[in-house]
């Protein structure tokens, strides 16, 4: 037999509860005219045909991954792409940055301050670590 | 012409066509930010599979009147929530990916620091003037956010078109998980304890106090179930929203200039904030 798909599973749920409502309707009308045994019995079919139900939603709920498996895959190669493209876009950013700081540095070292050395190499380091 | 009336007419086409790219990006950036923060709300909603079982874990001690420490073997359900995460967090980084990849400021480079250091700076006898600085970084800005827009463009397009089927079968199931699956345990649960409330007013070993306890518990438990499910509703609304747009952008992705398509955007996006006021409304 093959193995249940989520859809069919989610469907099969549906109609235990469906069931389950239909007892316990039938339970709580009747109460009054149903003998004690009647009673406990149709309690407990209606707890039983409930459990089953609850169970097969997740059933159903798990049984969703195979559905899904090769739209996750896809999904990821994707967003990858789109995280590199982006990283590529914000490094033209950091180029100007390391540019404006190489050039920092250029100049202090022409103008030999070497406070202002010490500072732009420290700025050029941050660029590029950034 | 004189060349200075050609570099004018120049600069006016380049102008125009990098702010007709911003444009029309700025539509799918729209689209996008919105339907992320629908997404989002995912992580608000007040019901999961676990919860669930919890809840009838509870239920069943409660009407056994036992205090036992017993672990409610849940193992399912959690597996059931950890598919749905894993779905979710697989459409909201798609969707994060395309909020950052069509936000204009992504190619809204700065340039002050290299002008500020152009012209602060003393090159040997070499010393820059602000103004002409400024000239040269302006038109480098634009003809770098005219070339990274249109690289951004092309990219975004190829991303769309690939991703449309994947993410929407992924945001189908997502739904199919909250509105179906997890929606209908939680009906479950109504069911059970309508029938638990109904056994204890009907047993005469419990005085009318006692049962006037139980039903005003019954109908807080009821509320509280309903809420939840409300929430589930809505939320499906927006994915629903949210698949059929990106439809949509995927079909006319090539035609984003036109007004039309820029309009129907504009409404799913607007559609989708009107989701999310819905959904802060419930959730306060």
């Amino acid at each position: 037999m093959p193995a249940l798909t989520s859809q069919e599973a989610n469907q099969l749920a549906d109609n235990f509860l469906a069931m389950s409502k239909v007892i316990g309707e039938y339970r709580m009308k009747n109460f009054d005219n149903l003998s004690e045994a009647q009673k406990q019995n149709l309690k407990e079919l209606h707890a039983k045909i409930l459990d089953a139900s609850d169970e097969l939603y997740t059933m159903s709920a798990t049984l969703v991954l195979e559905n899904v498996q090769s739209s996750l895959d896809s999904i990821r190669n994707v967003t990858g792409q789109m995280k590199d493209t982006f990283a590529k876009l914000q490094n033209i950013q950091k180029a100007i940055n390391i540019s404006a700081s190489v050039a920092a540095l250029g100049a202090a070292i022409l103008s030999k301050d070497s406070k202002a050395i010490g500072s732009s190499l420290r700025t050029l380091l941050d660029s590029v670590k950034a | 012409m004189g060349k200075k009336k050609l570099k004018v007419v120049y600069l006016f086409i380049l102008f125009s066509f990098i702010l007709s790219g911003c444009t029309n990006l700025q539509y799918v950036n729209n689209y996008s930010t919105s339907s992320l923060e629908s997404i989002q709300k995912f992580e608000e909603l007040n019901s999961s599979f676990n919860q669930s079982c919890l809840d009838k874990c509870e239920e069943r001690k409660i009407e056994a009147l036992t205090i036992a420490q017993e672990e409610c073997s849940c193992k399912e359900n959690e597996k059931a929530d950890s598919i749905t995460l894993l779905i979710y967090y697989a459409v909201r980084g798609y969707f994060d990916g395309l909020t950052n990849l069509s936000n204009g400021d992504l190619t809204n480079y700065q340039m002050d620091t290299l002008n500020n250091a152009l012209t602060d700076g003393q090159f040997g006898d070499v010393k820059f003037d602000k103004t002409q600085v400024d000239a040269c970084s302006n038109i480098v800005k634009i003809i770098l956010k005219s070339g990274t827009d249109h690289y951004r463009g092309k990219k975004i397009k190829a991303y769309v078109k690939e991703a449309n089927f994947p993410i929407k079968v992924l945001i189908n199931f997502l739904d199919f998980n909250l509105s179906e699956n997890l929606y209908a345990k939680l009906d479950v649960q109504k069911e059970r304890i309508t029938s638990s409330c109904f056994d204890i007013t009907k047993n005469n070993k419990y005085t009318i106090a006692e049962k006037r306890d139980v039903v005003e518990n019954y109908y807080k438990q009821l509320a509280s179930i309903e809420a939840k499910q409300k929430e589930l509703l809505t939320y499906s609304k927006a994915l629903k929203i949210i698949a059929i747009g990106h439809q949509n952008l995927s079909d006319n992705i090539d035609k984003l200039k036109e007004d039309d398509i820029k309009q129907e955007l504009t409404q799913y996006a607007s559609k989708i904030k009107d989701i999310i006021a819905e959904y802060n409304k419930i959730k306060h």
